[in-house]
């Protein structure tokens, strides 16, 4: 019974894997225009960001973690990408952080942010139609 | 009739003169590609032929336009042998000599950043990440194209720290070893319980082995080689021929033909080596990458490493840091169109305002707050097997990122 299921769920990651063709961007660019399934939950307390961070009121954070020195912050904003890039460099000029670079392709795109003893960047996927993931990574100067 | 004559003689020349008042002037300008051709010929290689790639493409469509001058742009490739007092004295000349601009593996650069910049020149390096080697304030010339030191130790450390490695943190006593032992010391500072050893390797001493064994007696379960390409092989050897399998990392130069080179007579001490560096390709995925490349193998032929997989197929090195030289040039041109001249460090302030698509399809460029056109987010991490390398797949980055042609006809 444990070896068929075994062979069962081989055969399904196998297919679920062949029927991965539109990966990457394209799959990205597929995603978004499609409607959003039901939101991440957030996360319990609030995460913990470097002095003055912006924390636009429409971001939910949903998890925070360690990744050696350096902080993950996962959320999501409801809205389209644009909203979201424009919040973001908006916030941090506003906050008195340096936007050291940043660039915005169709679903995806990055502010990378120095400021408040700390550098990263915040990446931003539009992973449905209304709803766009946020990662921030937050190093130590 | 001599009147009307001149008169005519007059006009005429008026006309001739109102034509050619659209004329343009033509001149030509010198990049000064300053890399150490005679001591790691890869990294200088790499750099000038990327720099000469993307000046006949500028040159083939007509020269840059500045002003009321077209330039045609040239290389000029001066060896600095990675002295630094030889750095700095390839920059004297070229600034001497009326260079527009130097193009810097890294080497000598906290001197030769003033004299650059005393003529209103702009340094860009392509090659060393050095954390202080570029500073907006301090040294306004001075930009990179390249991962910095800071990027490639942090993202080590986010990578190696979650695993539970105890890593030996081993910098050889180069400049290029020096600038990993501080940017190192700052990623691992924070968790001084993942760290066994802080070793420093004498890159001319030969033998590395009585380091390593130190490093395996302090309890290290990985190492770290922050060292020019020789000086990683040294350790595999010291390494391997000790029967230590131990997971090692290093920065770019893991990647170095250099290194596969020297192990050729033991290619299974290779596999697991662990690099980081920046990403080749886009997000948009690798079809600029790969014309970029096509362009480069056109005009160069493919970098042969010097070894074979198991299977017989030549191993060939993609053109990396020929990428950012070749970025560098195009970035540079359109600062000296935006500048509409040359002079008074106006390409200088010009560099901060002008954005190009670079050879993968990334943007290129800089700004007033950031002399850097790398960001630290775009390292990834790939793994040797068999004398080619492929991204890991448990990291978020590397597992998006295609594997990249090594292997002359392959795929």
């Amino acid at each position: 019974m444990i070896r068929h299921a075994l062979i069962l769920g081989i055969l399904v990651a196998a297919f679920t894997a062949g029927c991965g063709g539109k990966e990457g961007e394209e799959g990205e660019r597929e995603a978004a225009t499609k409607a959003c399934g039901a939101a991440p939950a957030a996360m319990s307390g609030e995460p913990t960001f470097p002095d003055g961070f912006p924390t636009p009121s429409e971001v939910t954070y949903t998890a925070q973690k360690e990744s050696g020195p350096s902080t993950i912050v996962e959320g999501y904003r409801d809205g389209d990408i644009d909203d979201a890039f424009d919040g973001y460099k908006t916030a941090f000029d506003d906050a008195g952080y340096d936007v050291t670079k940043d660039e915005h392709e169709e679903v995806d795109a990055e502010v990378n942010f120095a400021g408040g003893g700390s550098d990263g960047q915040v990446k931003l996927v539009q992973e449905c139609e209304g709803r766009t993931s946020v990662s921030i990574t937050i190093r130590p100067e | 009739v001599r009147r009307i004559a001149a008169m005519v003689v007059a006009i005429a020349a008026l006309g001739l003169a109102g034509c050619g008042g659209d004329e343009q002037q033509r001149a030509t300008l010198t990049i000064a590609v300053n890399a150490p051709f005679s001591r790691t010929s890869y990294v200088g290689d790499a750099i000038a032929r990327g720099a000469s790639l993307a000046v006949q493409e500028l040159n083939a469509g007509g020269g840059v336009p500045a002003g009321s001058t077209v330039y045609t742009l040239k290389v000029r490739r001066m060896d600095n042998a990675l002295s630094p007092h030889q750095a700095v004295e390839n920059v004297r000349r070229a600034v001497e000599d009326g260079a527009v601009a130097i193009l810097d593996e890294g080497t000598g650069v906290d001197a030769s950043w003033r004299i650059a910049g005393a003529a209103g020149i702009p340094l860009v390096i392509t090659y060393q990440g050095g954390t202080g080697l570029v500073d907006v304030a301090e040294r306004p010339n001075v930009f990179r194209i390249a991962p910095t030191d800071r990027g490639i130790s942090f993202r080590l450390a986010e990578y190696v720290i979650p695993r539970g490695l105890k890593v030996a943190l081993l910098v050889d006593d180069t400049d290029y070893g020096q600038q990993g032992r501080v940017a190192l010391a700052k990623a691992f500072g924070r968790n001084p319980a993942s760290v066994a050893a802080r070793i420093t390797l004498p890159s001319r001493a030969g033998d590395p082995a009585p380091q390593v064994l130190r490093a395996r007696k302090a309890g290290a379960t990985a190492l770290l080689v922050w060292a020019q390409a020789p000086t990683i092989a040294q350790v595999l050897v010291a390494a391997r021929s000790a029967g230590w399998q131990v997971p090692v990392f290093t920065p770019p130069p893991g990647s170095d033909p250099l290194v596969r080179q020297q192990l050729a007579a033991h290619r299974r001490w290779i596999d697991g080596l662990t690099f980081a560096s920046g990403r080749m390709t886009a997000e948009l995925g690798p079809a600029q990458w790969e014309a970029f490349r096509a362009k480069y193998e056109r005009a160069y032929d493919a970098d042969k490493v010097g070894v074979q997989t198991s299977g017989g197929q030549e191993v060939v090195q993609p053109p990396e840091y020929a990428m950012y030289a070749y970025d560098t040039v195009n970035v540079l041109a359109a600062a000296i169109r935006h500048a509409g001249g040359i002079r008074d460090g106006k390409v200088v302030k010009a560099l901060e305002q002008v954005t190009v698509e670079g050879a993968n399809g990334d943007e290129r460029g800089f700004n007033e707050a950031s002399h850097e056109g790398v960001v630290d987010d775009d390292v990834y991490f790939a793994r040797f097997r068999d004398m080619t390398f492929r991204p890991v797949k448990d990291d978020p980055l590397s597992s998006t990122l295609p594997i990249i042609r090594q292997t002359e006809g392959g795929r």
